[in-house]
């Protein structure tokens, strides 16, 4: 059963009391911390790969992949063949090749990379997106986290983008596959059969009926639901938002150019979300196609797998600069870990959390370099270990966001918002900050 | 706001305007043993409107003998030579006495570390869990939080070197931070004072009578203890005086630590110990353990001192009321519950009326609102035991077996997922819940089998996570915050932080799990006389301290291994300790009260800890020794919390009570779980919900039965419902915390959503039914508002939604409006 006035209890019951700093002297203390910011980004898209990309096969080329390597528009990089639009427009784009993370399978390794924290059975852990959105705040009534297409089936995995402790307000908003036909937002509209009277007339019932109660027992939950209900009228009622989430707004060259699969319309989802305000948008389209190729690697990434990355993920960066929007928005394409460099008997490539390979643009970073090596055959990183906590410092640092923060989680534990390995703050990888 | 504040001022300035009555000081006796001793005293004068307040400082002190002792700072007396003397307070034209006796007082004791260089660690916070005394210790130099282990904070210092989380072994080069040549360079000494750089800053100056402390102590050797019996003595408890000071704004008053030690002797550790409050907006504590009130509330100050934690809890108080009402009671909750409130200046609310009492005691023992007929009956009702009567009517109702098995299917962890992904082992696990539920099955017994089933037994299936079994560690936290309260999780990693509960101790009571084996479907204790060597259980059923690597044997938390033969099974003696420890039945009791309540008498439920103190420890022992004598019945004990006056106390606050949350002083309101909240709408609306799902197996194939409510569910993540989803729903992977925060998507789903739309223009629905019957609006008012909220609309309620009907041209759309605005409100999604 939950205490009425939460905001109370949590300094009351919970423990910052008794590690001697009150709420407000703790709130100051991280305020007092505040390191040099960048801040050219405002908001974040996450193109996940989820199941994990090779990274021999993909940013990463290597003798060992059966694919390969072609030149970029950026002299000295190269790609494999299988991403031929990418090696067009290498210069918006940097290559982290030397990502060093935890975790062996799905569960573990996608709860780290959402969180940079191992799992933990005495605890929650808020996500990368939540933490940004609870720094950034909203910038308008358009919902600042966004999850796109939820999942069908293993609903565990969203409770990895989730906030934990943080509360509800930073949690993603999770909504439905895009290119499925009937696609729409629960709750987000009106009935045409609920007229602008009837709103007119629920609102003074519902004064009415509340009045009474309210005046006696005014909680925190209350001037909450207020807030949150005054949201949720703009959101119905103002256009711009359903608009935001209407892709039938956009052109069918458009849809066409991004891909007209779940992949494809998630991403331009995206895009729409953060021209209209989001904060953070995670592009999770390749669930029903995932990229665990544990059989048939190379016809998974040959046939399934890269042609729409490639498609889509160029296709979203030029989009976005043709807008203006590149600078301001950073586009991360990663999965939680790689791939094996030696084919199992399958032909397939099993996890590979040692070192892998993802891909970053706009949001004011340094583009069309690579940072960090790994060996001959992509089995170890040779130079410029990047952690998880590394890539959520570069992260924090180009939205401006203190990444020595620590939030204090409500059992005590102190919690890294950039946290690296060996318990470590993560810090920011320089070169890729302008 | 100007005048209020001044106002306030005023009154407080002017009281009391009583007289004092009598004086005491504290304490009436003490001795001093030994050169270093000292006493702290403290005065307390009580008035004649029967308030008290500490007058230690403003009244005048004096010793009988100035020879034999002097005053260090006010009233604390220090020894100059053997003998017995007279302590005297006078204030206010009144005196109280003390006796003191000094022995040794020319013996010299040796500085230790066990004793002074502990407490100095302590009191300037080099040893606070945010600095060294961390997980990992802070700038590479650890020491236990608190001193709680005093032996190894010695050897960091006196040998040097970085402690490691994940192993014993020592990190870096061991460079002692002492310097036994020249003891005026030890680290000990330049970092504190800030002469080398030190992240912490400045913790005491070479001035200090701290520095001179440590700078003795290592110029006499740096010795850990001293020889003699009372010397190595171990402070083993902590008794305050007062244990729970009253306070008004803007008042002081002393708090005196006395440390008990396990070779019996007692000295005075005011000043030897480490004060925080909890909540600093209410009252503030400064070293030598002196409280400032600062705004009417209740807060509690931390003490430690040597590894030990005490809370001493503070009310601040306002002026006293006059004419303090007399409150009956009506049994035990209330004997405890109401002296506390008089204490503390707070009257409770008045009793509640029937109707507000109806529907929360339906909701609190059904999960269930009445039905419009059975409230109407009830309010009606001119018995005078009619309160009595519905709530045996209730215990004994099937709604109560369905919501009570809703509960504790959420707290045992009912799930396809994560309880070996097959729903015929859900389902067995749920009837053995449900039948416990239904022959009110005495509760030790419950957790007996549960935590020690075998075999192919129903709760069995609680240990098979994903279809294996889960690791002893999780088994036994889970076992432990369940049954006892605690979450000793944190100190599966590294002691905790800042409670007395070890890694040792950890993997001691995990190793009772460490036997677990799954054969086919059935679990086991594997029997450690067989052959190992056999692939099934990997060569190995020991298990591992993960950070000494040593082998760990089932020991209980107070340290005593208890006897596990090979064949046997572990979990059978660890379930006896468990269930007849005094943690079990406190934590069932709390449990069960935080259902009523809002909130536990220990706030969070499973959160016991020294640092966080029940607000009503007599109440929490008196319920708990009453639900052990009456044999763990779960249905007795929630008969005797809803009998209570306590209970049934009105929400409306009054001046004295609006600010209180902890002291139980009227009813506070809670949100509805989802299960109860969607069952709620369905009933109001007359619509019931439909529950499809995707599993293909089982009694839960396709669709519930047409009727089945969300509360009769036995899984209900494994239905689909944006609704459950929405208003937190549990996915029982882990002991569920359900959240009542709102969100914006429920404010989303409440103005568009489905589950509020749909219904309102049902055929069948209640509104329809009534349309059809020709009712009138005022009756459609009346009967909504008894089968929402169980009462009916006040006179002004009904005019007010009179007039806003009559702007809308469409009457059925208006009354639909109003359906909706009255399921849409607080008063109905909440429970109060």
């Amino acid at each position: 059963m939950q205490h009425p006035m939460n905001r109370r209890s949590f300094v009351t019951a919970g423990s910052l009391g008794f590690l001697g700093l009150s709420l407000r002297e703790a709130l100051s203390a991280a305020a007092a911390s505040k390191s040099p910011v960048n801040g050219k980004a405002k908001a974040v898209i996450l193109f996940w790969l989820e199941g994990g990309p090779s990274h021999i096969d993909t940013w990463d080329p290597k003798l060992n992949s059966n694919f390969k390597p072609i030149s970029t528009n950026v002299p000295g990089i190269q790609i494999s063949e299988l991403l031929p639009k990418m090696a067009k427009r290498m210069d918006k784009f940097s290559l982290v090749r030397s990502m060093h993370t935890r975790g062996t399978d799905h569960p573990q390794a996608t709860h780290y990379a959402m969180t940079g924290h191992e799992i933990n059975p005495a605890m929650q852990f808020p996500s990368l997106g939540s933490i940004i959105t609870r720094e950034m705040g909203p910038r308008n009534a358009v919902p600042a986290h966004v999850l796109v297409p939820k999942w069908d089936r293993n609903r565990q995995y969203e409770e990895y983008f989730r906030s934990a402790f943080l509360g509800g307000d930073y949690d993603p908003m999770c909504i439905p596959d895009p290119s499925k036909p009937g696609f729409e937002i629960t709750d987000l509209s009106l009935p045409k059969s609920v007229s602008q009277m009837a709103v007119e007339s629920r609102s003074a019932f519902l004064k009415a009926v509340d009045r009474r109660y309210r005046a006696l027992n005014e909680t925190a939950e209350h001037t909450d639901m207020d807030a949150f209900t005054a949201q949720a009228w703009k959101m119905i009622l103002t256009p711009a938002v359903r608009d935001a989430f209407d892709l039938a707004k956009e052109s069918d060259t458009m849809k066409e150019r991004y891909g007209k699969d779940s992949i494809g319309q998630s991403c331009l989802l995206a895009r729409r979300l953060v021209e209209a305000g989001s904060r953070f948008v995670t592009a999770a389209g390749y669930h029903g196609t995932s990229w665990d190729t544990h059989s048939d690697n190379d016809k998974g990434h040959r046939d399934r797998l890269t042609p729409p990355l490639d498609r889509t993920l160029t296709a979203l960066v030029e989009d976005l600069e043709e807008r203006g929007l590149l600078e301001s928005t950073l586009v991360i394409a990663m999965g939680e870990f790689g791939r094996t460099p030696t084919i199992n008997v399958n032909l397939g490539r099993d996890h590979w959390p040692n070192c892998w390979s993802l891909a970053l643009s706009g949001g004011g970073i340094k583009t069309g370099q690579v940072i960090g090596a790994s060996d001959e055959r992509g089995y170890n990183v040779t130079e410029r270990v990047v952690t998880m906590g590394d890539l959520y410092a570069t992260i924090y640092q180009a939205l401006g966001i203190d990444w020595k923060k620590e939030y204090m989680s409500p059992i005590g534990r102190p919690v890294k918002i950039a946290n690296s390995l060996e318990d470590k703050t993560g810090s920011p990888v320089k070169e890729l900050l302008t | 706001m100007k005048l209020l504040f001044a106002a306030f001022i005023l009154a407080n300035a002017a009281w009391p305007a009583a007289n004092v009555v009598s004086l005491r000081t504290a304490p009436a006796r003490a001795e001093l043993k030994g050169a270093r001793a000292s006493q702290q005293f403290l005065a307390v004068a009580k008035y004649s409107d029967g308030t008290e307040r500490d007058v230690t400082a403003v009244s005048e002190w004096h010793l009988s003998n100035a020879a034999l002792a002097k005053f260090i700072s006010p009233a604390r007396v220090a020894p100059s030579a053997d003998g017995d003397l007279i302590l005297t307070a006078s204030f206010s034209g009144i005196q109280a006495k003390s006796t003191l006796k000094i022995e040794d007082a020319a013996a010299a004791q040796p500085i230790t570390f066990q004793r002074e260089i502990s407490a100095i660690l302590t009191t300037r916070g080099c040893n606070n869990s945010t600095c060294h005394g961390g997980v990992k210790g802070q700038g590479g130099f650890k020491l236990s939080a608190n001193a709680l282990y005093p032996a190894e904070d010695y050897e960091w210092i006196t040998k040097g070197g970085g402690y490691q989380v994940l192993t014993a072994e020592v990190k870096g080069e061991r460079i002692p931070r002492i310097d036994r040549a020249n003891p005026e360079k030890s680290l000990l000494l330049s970092k504190p004072t800030m002469v080398s750089p030190h992240g912490g800053g400045k913790r005491f100056g070479t001035d200090s009578e701290d520095y001179r402390t440590v700078l003795g102590w290592i110029r006499g050797g740096a010795p850990y203890s001293s020889p003699g019996a009372q010397a190595e003595a171990k402070l083993t408890r902590l008794e305050l005086y007062p244990s729970v000071a009253i306070v008004p704004v803007q008042a002081e008053h002393h708090l005196l630590v006395t440390a008990h030690f396990n070779d019996g002797h007692t000295e005075d550790y005011t000043h030897q110990s480490l004060y925080t409050v909890n909540d600093g907006d209410v009252a503030a504590v400064s070293p030598g353990g002196v409280v400032s009130a600062k705004r009417r509330g209740e807060t509690s100050i931390l003490i430690r001192a040597a590894g030990q934690v005490a809370t001493a809890g503070v009310g601040v108080i306002g002026p006293p009321i006059p004419n303090y009402p007399e409150i009956a009671r009506f049994n035990i909750i209330d004997e405890h519950i109401f002296p506390k409130l008089r204490k503390f200046q707070i009257i409770p609310s008045d009793l509640a009326g029937d109707s507000e009492f109806l529907r929360r005691v339906c909701l609190d023992l059904t999960g269930t609102l009445p039905p419009p007929r059975r409230a109407r009956e009830f309010l009606a009702s001119t018995d005078p035991r009619k309160r009595e009567k519905l709530i045996d009517a209730l215990i004994a109702s099937p709604e109560f077996v369905d919501y009570w098995t809703f509960r504790f299917a959420d707290l045992f962890r009912v799930s396809i997922f994560s309880n070996g992904l097959s729903p015929k082992w859900m389902e067995e696990y749920w009837e053995w819940i449900r039948n416990n539920i239904e022959t009110n099955r005495p509760y030790d017994q419950v957790a007996r089998e549960r935590i020690a089933v075998e075999g192919y037994k129903p709760p069995s299936r609680h240990f098979l996570p994903y279809n294996q079994v889960g690791s002893p560690a999780d088994a036994m936290a889970e076992e432990v915050r369940v049954f006892m309260g605690r979450r000793l999780d944190c100190a599966q990693c590294h002691n905790h932080p800042y409670e007395n509960w070890s890694q040792d101790q950890f993997w001691g009571m995990a190793a009772f799990f460490s036997r677990m084996f799954r054969m086919g479907q059935v679990v086991v204790d594997h029997p450690t006389n067989m052959d190992l060597g056999t692939k099934d259980v990997g060569g190995s059923m020991d298990l591992l301290h993960p950070r000494t690597k040593a082998v760990v044997k089932p020991t209980v938390l107070d340290n005593s291994p208890l006897a596990v033969t090979p064949e046997s099974n572990p979990r059978k003696e660890l379930a006896r300790w468990m269930t007849s420890h005094p943690y079990f039945a406190e934590a069932a009791v709390n449990r069960i009260w935080a259902n009523f309540f809002a909130r536990g008498i220990v706030d969070p439920v499973d959160d016991f800890r020294s640092t966080n103190p029940p607000t009503h420890p007599e109440l929490l022992s008196a319920l708990a020794a009453n639900f052990r004598d009456q044999g763990y019945n779960l249905r007795r004990l929630m008969k005797i919390i809803v009998s209570s006056r306590t209970y049934q106390l009105s929400r409306t606050p009054n001046a004295t009570n609006r600010e209180d949350v902890s002291n139980f002083s009227r009813s506070l309101s809670r949100g509805l779980d989802a299960e109860v909240l969607l069952d709620a709408v369905a009933d109001v609306t007359g619509i019931p919900e439909t529950f499809s799902t995707a599993i293909t197996e089982g009694a839960a194939v396709g669709q519930a039965l047409a009727g089945t409510r969300a509360i009769q569910l036995r899984d209900p993540d494994t239905f689909f419902s944006r609704f459950l989803e929405l208003y937190g729903r549990s996915n029982r992977g882990a002991v569920p915390e359900r959240n009542h925060k709102p969100n914006l998507s429920q404010a989303l789903h409440v103005l568009a959503g489905a589950t509020y739309l749909d219904r309102l223009s049902q055929p069948n629905s209640r509104l329809a039914k009534l349309l059809k019957l020709g009712s009138g609006d005022e009756e459609i008012f009346n009967e909504f508002y008894v089968a929402a909220l169980s009462r009916l609309p006040a006179a002004d309620e009904v005019q007010e939604m009179k007039t806003i009907l009559a702007q809308r041209a469409d009457r059925e759309a208006g009354l639909r409006e109003f359906v909706w605005a009255l399921i849409s409100s607080r008063e109905f999604a909440e429970n109060h």
